[in-house]
Order: structure tokens, then sequence, then C-alpha cells
């Protein structure tokens, strides 16, 4: 079982939990995608995106004394895009329906990407002791 | 009138048994306030599991075509009432008030009537 088969097992598993959410990926922080479970063939471009929002979003943590960056939620008309910090090197991005309880977005994604970032630091580790 | 940090600490202090309260916007399942709680009844968690439970009833509500409106949950556990009450009027929509209590100690008729005159005094 490779890392990539069990994070997107995480991800099926998160979008069960949660139907209004529409699409789960996981990415690297510099924007490739790692696992995808969604409809459309976006991911590439959501991935990147993620990246340029991730390097804002740390700036502005960084400058106002925040901390590291943990999680974006961007509100559009209809619907919201949800971006969780996994590990050290990758985030979770949600997209989700505007109807969504975001409480339990927010509950469930934080549990998902704390497990999802555990499954790629893990590989990265096994491959740089390889 | 008094705001929602005021009445919920009046729900915890002045109903017997309360544990726990929390001002909860069901549109999306979280919580404008909380007092009480701790470790063993996680209000976060709370709110948005309870958001779940409204929607639910709201649209049961809508599709046995009734029409009328939810004036109060009553949800009985082993040890625990959680009660649940929807906030009327004013452009108070999408709003409940949550009360855990602790069923040994509550006097559930009384503590209904003191969430009623709590949620007509609250502003949000």
């Amino acid at each position: 079982m490779t890392a990539e088969a069990d994070v997107l097992g995480e991800l099926r598993r998160l979008r069960a939990r949660l139907p209004q959410v529409t699409g789960a990926l996981a990415a690297s922080a510099d924007g490739l995608v790692l696992a995808r479970e969604t409809a459309g063939d976006e991911a590439e471009g959501v991935a990147a995106l993620t990246a340029a929002a991730l390097g804002v979003a740390q700036r502005l943590t960084d400058t106002t004394g925040q901390g590291a960056f943990r999680e974006l939620l961007v509100r559009g008309e209809r619907g919201y895009v949800a971006t969780y910090a996994a590990g050290s090197s990758a985030v979770l991005t949600l997209l989700a329906e505007p109807r969504i309880n975001v409480g339990r977005l927010h509950l469930e994604a934080r549990r998902s990407s704390a497990r999802v970032g555990a499954l790629v630091d893990g590989a990265l580790e096994r491959l740089e002791n390889a | 009138m008094a705001n929602t940090e005021a009445s919920l600490k009046e729900a915890l202090t002045t109903i017997d048994g309360a544990i726990g309260a929390a001002l909860v916007d069901y549109t999306s399942g979280m919580a404008l306030g909380t007092v009480g709680g701790g470790k063993d009844l996680d209000l976060t968690v709370a709110a948005a599991g309870n958001t779940d439970v409204v929607r639910a009833k709201v649209r049961t509500l809508e599709l046995l075509g009734l029409k009328d409106e939810i004036e109060d949950i009553l949800i009985t556990l082993g040890g625990q009432y959680h009660l649940i009450r929807l906030l009327k009027g004013r452009g108070n929509n999408g709003l409940f008030l949550y009360l855990a209590l602790d069923k040994t100690r509550a006097n559930l008729a009384m503590a209904r009537h003191q969430l009623s005159g709590i949620e007509a005094a609250l502003e949000v």
C-alpha cells in the first residue's frame, strides 16, 4: 500500500462523512497534486492556486504574529473553498456546497488533515532513509 | 434585553443542573458564544452536531407539509438532558440556544420555562 492510496482512502472517507463536500484534494505545499477525489479535472489548477494562497496566508500569519498557518476558509456565492495544513509539507483542500455545516467541516477536516499529514510525512521520512 | 454573553451566563448560573450552554448559528454550524462545557462536553462539537439535528427536523416539517415551526427540542440521555430552543423574531432566524443539563440536579419543566425567558430577552 503506497502513501498515495492511503491518502486517497482518507479523502474518500472524509467525503462519505460530509456529503456536502463536492471535492477533496491533498497537495504538496509547492502546488503538486498528491491525491484527488473530485468530479472535474480542475485538481491541478486548484492545487497550484492553493499553493499561491498558502504563500500569502503564511506571510499573513507570520507578519501578524499568529504563528504557523493552520487553515484558510474562502466563501463564494456558490460555495466554500477550505484549505487545512496537513503535516509539515502538505495541505488538504476541500470544496463544499454553500449549505454545508461549517462547524462540522472544520471538525472533520482538522482530523483528516492530521491523518493526511502523518501519512505524507511518514512517506517522506521513508524516502529520506531509503 | 441581554446580550449573548450575559444570556448564556444567566442560563448557566440560574438554571439548576446546567453544565453548558451555547448560542449556535445553524446556517453555518458555528457557535456565536459558549459557556461551561469543558473536556467532558466540547460545545463546539455539540454546536456542529446539533445543527444537523435542527436542520433534519426543519426539513422533516417541510416534507410533512406542516405549516408550523419548532419551538424546542428535548433529547434525553441516561445522565443528561439536552435542550435546543430556536430563536424567534427580530431577525434572529437561523439561531438556536443549546443547553446541557445534569439529569440528577435538573428540573426539566423549570429549565424549559427559564430558557424560554432567557430566549425572549436575548438581543443578538
